[in-house]
């Protein structure tokens, strides 16, 4: 029977809890059924369940090269308050891999830049792990990442090791400052022009809110960076995802089945476009 | 293979329906209830509606007298989507156990359906739900299980309903392909084609040869219907001017009476959105996990954490029938639409679709943003 069918949950058990922001979290898993956090590609998604409340939708955020699954989320809704009160031994299920993930090998050889807004980090975080694991596979890797306030900022912890990582530069922005913050202040696009961002080799990992990555893609483009080197994860409402619910359309598109990750022609036209 | 062609006295369809029940199948058929044709399970040849006429116009649908024919009425608002998609099954039923929940049990099919004296667009309902159900790879096995067994007696349609559009869709009025055995009405007798040797399924039942002309009527009486129907879409294969349509300020107008009830996608044979919801219950803890039907003109179908992209009614109005005329042949290499006209049945303020899709086809004003001309929530 598939993993991904719709009644068969793989449990996993809590054996990590790190709190990112006042609303934002992180668990770390033990997964049942002999299964290892190397079946899940950088980019995919899984189902979260907790116990006779529901699903969510909820990105890979940890490599294949590491011990356990990594999920961050957001509190925002009945199903992620519950999974924010669980504790460390305490298990939900989980359906997955879903969906297409991030196309590292398109990064070969290239500089590769990750462009994240808020709670865009998460599904890049395993592309940052593997650029860092293998700097060589990559011309340099730029990290920009950008939240509401410095408070917001998520996997602080591993701002250093990312800084001291060959070839990646991390680059910082908040859209309000304030407290001892010193870095920029201002939308994500406002780094592009001091990234040492070079539009002849650069390929796009874009994941964010749809303004961010609207206006990302605007200014990549008029930098000189062809459309079809600019990749940006989806989201939309998910409820089975396995292409049969209907929630997640985008025109012609399944985000849970064709997506969330798509080269940037495929969903132009569609997006960002209001009421589609 | 070739066709088989037999006729038959009329009333040999109850040995049929009997026969059937022998042969193990739920029969669903025609039955009238509250004033309406539905599809029902039939207990046998007596619960079949026979001899009597609906009269259908948008937003209304009413029984009006008896008919010469057997099969006078047409669609009312069930398709066989209510038995191979049910609006409400059970996928799993969990429980705790204290270490962690477990999965007491799964889907089961308990039926084998023969679907009797469903009109062709349904039949080709049937073959649009495969392709949106049976992706492979992301096969449903709920209606994997439920489609494999079903058999078809399709009664091809020799009158034409009020809201009908099967013609200019190209899924009716006559069967083409995809059914067990294909039912056409003559005065009097039943013409059958068979497009295999199934004589179980005519046990008792005397078969004769139809003739050249029995034949030949059956196709001019269809034809007549397909000549008659009132009502079509304008364009052949309308995709690309579909999308092009995006923006016609007509969505806003026709959204403007839309009361977002969601009608049009419960009774439409191909709309198959859903939802996943637990039920608990208090006695044994235990947790079913429920598929329902949804609908996108919901309010917050669209809804995740990230905001609602269809929050105006009218993006929802417009993504329901873009869904049908556009996307779905992207998607899936079928329009969603079979012309059974349900949806403008049924629709409580008698919006139309094919007026709708012929409007925004045939708008020249589309370069004007449609969305700003009606911002209904």
């Amino acid at each position: 029977m598939s993993r991904q069918a719709l009644h068969t949950f793989t449990r996993g058990t809590v054996c990590g809890f790190r709190r990112e922001t006042p609303d934002t979290f992180t668990l770390l898993l033990d997964l049942g059924d002999g299964r290892t956090p190397a079946e899940f590609m950088p980019g995919q998604f899984n189902m979260l369940y907790a116990f006779g409340v529901g699903e969510v939708p909820i990105s890979v955020a940890s490599s294949g090269r590491e011990k356990q699954l990594m999920h961050t989320v957001r509190s925002v809704g009945r199903v992620t308050s519950l999974l924010a009160a669980l504790e460390s031994g305490s298990s939900i299920g989980l359906r997955g891999p879903f969906g297409k993930g991030w196309p590292l090998s398109e990064a070969k050889g290239r500089q590769l830049l990750v462009i994240a807004g808020g709670l865009g980090l998460p599904p890049l975080r395993p592309v940052i792990a593997e650029a860092i694991a293998e700097p060589d596979r990559f011309d340099g890797m730029k990290v920009i990442y950008g939240a509401r306030t410095p408070a917001d900022l998520i996997y602080t912890y591993e701002y250093p090791r990312w800084r001291e990582a060959d070839g990646c530069d991390l680059l910082l922005t908040v859209d309000r400052g304030g407290g001892d913050w010193k870095g920029n202040v201002g939308v994500v696009t406002t780094l592009f022009p001091k990234a040492g961002i070079d539009p002849k080799s650069a390929v796009a990992f874009i994941c964010g809110p749809e303004l961010m990555l609207k206006f990302s893609i605007l200014e990549l483009t008029k930098m000189g960076i062809p459309e079809e080197r600019i990749f940006v994860s989806l989201e939309r409402n998910m409820s089975c995802a396995t292409g049969t619910c209907g929630h997640c359309q985008l025109g012609p598109l399944f985000i849970c089945r064709d997506g969330p990750v798509f080269s940037y022609p495929r969903v132009k036209g569609l997006f960002p476009r209001e009421g589609v | 293979m070739t066709a088989m062609h037999f006729t038959a006295l009329k009333g040999s369809i109850q040995r049929l329906i009997r026969n059937l029940q022998d042969l193990g199948y739920t029969v669903v058929g025609p039955s009238i209830s509250e004033g309406v044709v539905r599809l029902r399970e039939l207990d046998g040849p007596g619960d079949l509606a026979v001899g009597v006429v609906d009269v259908q116009a948008p937003g209304s649908y009413a029984l009006g007298g008896e008919g010469r024919l057997l099969f006078s009425s047409v669609n009312g608002p069930d398709s066989p989507k209510g038995y191979l998609h049910p609006a409400n099954v059970e996928l799993s039923k969990l429980v705790d156990r204290g270490s962690g929940f477990e999965l007491v049990s799964g889907f089961r099919p308990g039926r084998r359906y023969a679907f009797f004296g469903i009109r062709p667009c349904d039949l080709r309902a049937v073959e649009v739900m495969d392709r949106t159900m049976l992706v492979p790879g992301f096969e449903d096995h709920v209606y994997s299980a439920l489609r494999k067994d079903a058999i078809f007696i399709v009664v091809n349609c020799t009158r034409a309903g009020e809201n009908c559009f099967c013609a200019s869709m190209g899924t009716g009025p006559g069967a083409e392909s995809g059914y067990d055995v294909a039912i056409t009405e003559l005065p009097e007798t039943i013409l059958i084609d068979v497009p295999e040797d199934n004589t179980a399924l005519f046990q008792g039942i005397e078969l004769m040869p139809a003739t050249e002309e029995e034949i030949r009527t059956g196709r001019e009486m269809v034809q007549l219907a397909a000549e008659r129907m009132g009502k079509r879409i304008a364009v052949q294969n309308p995709s690309k001017r579909m999308y092009a349509a995006l923006d016609s300020p007509d969505w806003g107008k026709v959204a403007e009476r839309c009361l977002a009830c969601g009608n049009c996608t419960m009774v439409c044979p191909t709309c198959f959105c859903n939802t996943l919801i637990d039920r608990t219950d208090l006695r044994d803890g235990s947790v079913s996990r429920v598929r329902i039907w949804d609908s996108c003109l919901s309010r917050d179908f669209a809804y995740s954490a990230g905001g609602n992209p269809r929050l105006q009614r009218t993006a929802r109005y417009r993504q329901f029938v873009m869904h049908k005329f556009a996307y779905w042949p992207d998607e899936f290499g079928t329009y969603g639409c079979v012309g059974c006209g349900r949806c403008i049945t049924w629709c409580p303020v008698g919006i139309d679709i094919t007026e709708t899709v012929n409007g925004v086809l045939t708008d020249k004003r589309a370069a004007v943003k449609g969305m700003e001309a009606g911002a209904v929530v």
